[in-house]
């Protein structure tokens, strides 16, 4: 059973870390993946040797929140609520130690920065009243310190369960700079006035205001990250009106059940997926697929939540609602790719675990090492908190999760769904692509593409005898003459007989005439006389179009070609991969002829042909044993296995539960230009994650040295706590910035 | 979040309330025990001033002298002050006319203030450290802590302070009479020239509190 948590009372990678160790350590767990960016655990266990409470109780028992996520809509608002109550009260904690750490500093650091001229009243002069200078000092630090009480209680709890995490490293700086500060005062309490100069109070106080800013900058910019879910969430109305006993119900939408029929008008948005039963309209259903020309809905036809019904008014029968429309399982999917961790992630996960114990061992060696080596007191215990404060590993937890995030928030923006940070990952590595002909390159179903006529027939009367005569037939290639025919608005003609001759055609007679449509076996066995035309026909064949022959009163009267006509993205898209270094294959089960054909018009040079669909994923297997990173493009139901066996298995289609299911990514549209904007996504994701962590590790590699006095060594500046504390929260802030750098991603069009 | 105002509030009332506390201030507090640590290792120095209405506090080889007021109602020119032989200055070339009127009297500088002109009422004798009480008291400003040195000063202006050290048994400087000698350079003493006394530069704090090295003549003791 899979169950996804809330978590709460994380602060940094060690959190998210120790959760996952406590937790897969029950017995009965089989998988447990926290996600710091988005504060959700998602657990795999086996409900007879386990239970949901007993993991919620061991979450707590290591010092965290765990709640159940339920699966209603109006979670979405009480967590929108949740999150704006979050950041407002960090906010106020930020502005309530800042009303105070100003005056703090002001007092603390205006006698030594004597340049600036500020007054310091004399009853607060440090040198002639350093008793009323400590104690202001603390009074202004109290409320400092209950504004961040969170970070003692957390940072203690978890050194106490032998978990310390970047709560524990400052609540350890700020308590060290407090309580020698405290011995201070009690100094000079004494007579020792001297002891003046040993005060902290501003030290601890001004590192908690930034870290406060921090993490309230934090909480704005994860809000952001997770923009693109918030916006899927918006779509669903809050609202449905329900047609019971011919009489409109307006409902809550939780209160929709299947077989409720629903009324829709002009305007309003569909509320739940269902099949419309009255009406006819057009429906705007870019909100799922990216597609921005409006959809023709009549009896019989799919709706989907959340689209906009433009113009006719419409009554469907509901047929999924809540958790199973189309828009839940689009905003399960792009929440479970924004939980889930990419391989990169996992690495700096294991980092971050081991990365607070060892910080403490080096800022506990470095005081030593300092104490040792002769220096005073407070200098080694400035060492020791600038280590402390500035090694917090917020920014290395930050650092993927809140790419991935928007990454995968901006790619389900533009119909591309990403399934989750492997598949992001991966898909960058890609360099061989294999595209399923039929649905993906093509568009999957037959249309008129050429009409060649002879005998004087004009191509509209050729067309309308055409169609006539198909009209009524289940076959596909004369459902495309029927189509083409509706298309251009003829009328259809009376048929008065009719005769299907199986396997060659159909011969019927319109308004007088005896005609015969169907292949050039068909005519040969009349006798019809094909001369002219047999060169355009065998053009047609080469071409991968299928040619039908209409002969009226025994006389050719000219040729309908039908294909499956090429996707118009499609040549575009391809170019676009080979440019981008990718070899492009395509995969079908047609004859090879057909297959070329295709494969020419939109420049693959390497066409797997007659390739059964179960051994589809054979011939991906054999690109894989080339050492190749493969990606299978189809359209996510028979190509199901291929796309499964590939490396990155990427589902064209609508969104449905199948092509979800089977593939990594899912284009939501039918544009292969989506294909290269999903590589392309993929890069910018995994650069900037790079880009993330290089900062992260960089700014601890640089930055503990510098805090443990290694300048001071050679003559070069000592750290000052303050500008550890401000260091660190810009760290977190720089790498959130960069994550955000994401959402301004443009796909290639 | 009420918890954590009232919190604040709290703490916001208590900082006037200890502030405005006597008993914080610690410098002036310790000062009169130190100072009282000085009077009596110098009881045989120490005697009434009947000429400036007050106590003079006089240097072991008898030629500076340390007064401070009894009453400050009492018209003196000067409530505290130093007084020191001008020999050695006119030795080192002092021209007395170049001198502003009052400072050279007879023989003897007199460097001081006037504080005010409270009539002071003691609550038993008026004795040298009830006086000084008194000074720290109402002239709270006048007192200083010298770090450097780990000394207690009292002011007595224009850069002139009699300085004492905390702490005695630790200090090799157990009194030190400190002189601004700008005026006196600039009435011809040759700094270098005055016996008895160091030329030497002092770190002092200036209005800003700015840390600065200043000149001084000093003239330390060890009275223990």
């Amino acid at each position: 059973m899979k169950e996804t948590l809330k978590i709460t009372g994380m602060t940094c990678a060690a959190c998210s870390a120790r959760i996952e160790k406590v937790v897969a350590k029950m017995e009965g767990v089989e998988e447990i993946s926290v996600n710091l960016a988005t504060e959700k655990a998602v657990v795999a266990y086996d409900p007879v040797r386990t239970t949901l409470d007993q993991i919620k109780e061991r979450i707590e028992k290591a010092g965290y929140g765990a709640a159940e996520i339920q699966k209603k809509a109006a979670v979405v608002d009480e967590d929108k609520l949740r999150k704006e109550k979050e950041i407002k009260t960090l906010w106020i904690k930020f502005w309530v130690s800042t009303v105070f750490a100003v005056p703090l500093l002001y007092f603390a650091m205006g006698s030594m920065i004597w340049w600036l001229r500020f007054p310091i009243p004399f009853v607060f002069n440090p040198m002639q009243f350093p008793l009323n200078y400590a104690i202001l000092q603390i009074v202004l630090t109290i409320p400092i310190v209950a504004a961040g009480y969170r970070f003692y209680t957390v940072g203690y709890k978890a050194i106490l369960n032998r978990s310390p995490n970047m709560d524990s490293l400052i609540a350890m700086g700020t308590t060290a700079a407090i309580i020698y500060s405290l011995y201070s005062v009690y100094e000079i309490m004494q007579g020792n006035f001297g002891a003046v100069e040993g005060l902290y109070f501003e030290t601890a106080g001004v590192i908690i205001t930034l870290i406060l800013l921090g993490k309230s900058l934090e909480a704005v910019s994860k809000g952001r990250t997770s923009e693109a879910i918030k916006k899927l969430m918006g779509l669903a109305p809050k609202t449905a009106t329900v047609i019971k006993d011919d009489k409109e119900y307006e409902v809550p939408i939780e209160d929709v059940e299947i077989g409720h029929i629903i009324l829709v008008k002009p305007g309003e948005k569909i509320p739940v997926d269902g099949v419309v039963t009255e009406g006819n309209t057009s429906v705007d259903e870019s909100m799922l697929t990216g597609e921005s020309i409006p959809v023709e809905k009549r009896a019989g036809d799919s709706v989907y939540a959340a689209s906009i019904n433009k113009n006719g008014l419409i009554r469907f029968e509901a047929k999924k609602v809540g958790g199973d429309t189309a828009l839940a399982q689009i905003i399960k999917l792009v929440e479970e790719a924004q939980g889930s961790k990419a391989p990169i992630a996992q690495m700096a996960d294991v980092v971050s675990g081991y990365f607070v114990p060892i910080v403490f061992v080096i800022a506990v060696l470095a005081f030593l090492a300092w104490f040792i080596s002769g220096e005073s007191l407070v200098f080694s215990l400035t060492i020791f908190i600038a280590i402390l404060v500035i090694a917090c590993p917020c920014a290395l937890g930050l650092a993927t999760p809140t790419a991935i995030m928007v990454g995968t928030g901006k790619g389900a923006e533009y119909g591309i769904l990403i399934k989750g940070g492997e598949a992001l990952e991966t898909t960058h590595k890609i360099n061989t692509i294999v595209f399923d002909k039929t649905g993906t390159i093509t568009e999957g179903k037959p249309e008129v593409t050429d009409i060649i006529t002879a005998d004087g027939i004009q191509r509209t009367e050729l067309l309308q005898l055409a169609a006539s005569a198909e009209k009524g037939s289940e076959h596909p290639l004369g459902e495309a003459i029927v189509n083409k025919a509706e298309a251009e608005g003829l009328e259809f003609l009376k048929v008065s007989e009719f005769a299907a001759i199986p396997g060659h055609g159909i011969e019927v007679v319109i308004a007088e005439k005896k005609l015969l449509l169907g292949n050039r076996k068909l005519m040969k066995e009349r006798s019809i006389d094909l001369t002219g035309l047999e060169q355009e026909s065998d053009r047609l064949a080469g071409e991968g179009k299928t040619p039908m022959y209409i002969a009226a009163d025994g006389r050719i009267s000219g040729i309908i070609a039908v294909a499956d006509v090429v996707k118009a993205s499609s040549q575009k898209a391809i170019d676009k991969l080979k440019s981008m270094g990718l070899e492009v294959a395509m995969i079908t089960g047609d004859n090879r002829k057909t297959a070329e054909a295709i494969a020419k018009q939109v420049g693959i040079d390497r066409v797997l042909a007659e390739v059964l669909p179960q051994d589809k994923s054979n011939e991906v297997k054999k690109l894989q044993s080339e050492g190749k990173q493969v990606a299978m493009v189809g359209d996510g139901i028979n190509d199901a296995p291929a796309l499964a066996q590939a490396d990155i298995g990427i589902a064209i289609g609508s969104g449905t539960d199948v092509a979800m299911e089977s593939a990594d990514i899912v284009l939501m549209k039918s544009d292969l230009m989506d294909v290269p904007a999903a590589i392309q996504l993929s890069k910018s994701t995994i650069r900037n994650i790079k880009q993330n962590l290089f900062w992260a590790f960089g700014y601890n590699v640089i930055g503990i040295p510098i805090a443990a006095g290694v300048l001071h060594l050679f003559g070069g500046p000592l750290l000052n706590p303050i500008f550890a504390a401000a260091a660190m929260s810009l760290s977190s802030v720089s790498v959130l910035t960069n994550a955000l750098r994401l959402k301004r991603f443009k796909p290639f069009r | 979040m009420k918890k954590k105002i009232i919190i604040a509030a709290l703490a916001m009332a208590l900082l006037p309330l200890l502030a405005a506390c006597a008993d914080t201030d610690v410098v002036g507090s310790e000062s009169v025990n130190s100072f009282k640590e000085v009077l009596t290792a110098m009881d045989q120095n120490v005697s009434e001033d009947e000429m400036n209405g007050g106590w003079a506090l006089v240097s072991p080889d008898g030629t500076e002298r340390f007064i401070w007021s009894r009453d400050y109602s009492s018209g003196n020119p000067h409530d505290v002050m130093l007084e020191f032989d001008a020999k050695p200055f006119l030795d080192a070339g002092l021209d007395p006319s170049k001198l502003a009127p009052g400072i050279l009297a007879e023989d003897k500088i007199m460097v001081g203030s006037d504080l005010g002109d409270e009539e002071l009422s003691y609550k038993g004798d008026a004795t040298p450290l009830a006086s000084y009480e008194k000074l720290v008291e109402l002239y709270r400003d006048r007192i200083k802590y010298h770090a450097d040195l780990d000394h207690y000063g009292v002011n007595v202006g224009d850069g002139n302070m009699f300085e004492w050290a905390k702490d005695m048994s630790t200090n090799d400087k157990d009194i030190v009479f400190v002189v601004d000698p700008a005026q006196l350079i600039d009435a011809g003493v040759d700094p270098e020239k005055v016996e008895g006394w160091v030329f030497a530069k002092v770190k002092v704090m200036d209005e800003n509190g700015k840390p600065i090295e200043v000149d001084k003549f000093l003239k330390p003791f060890s009275i223990q």
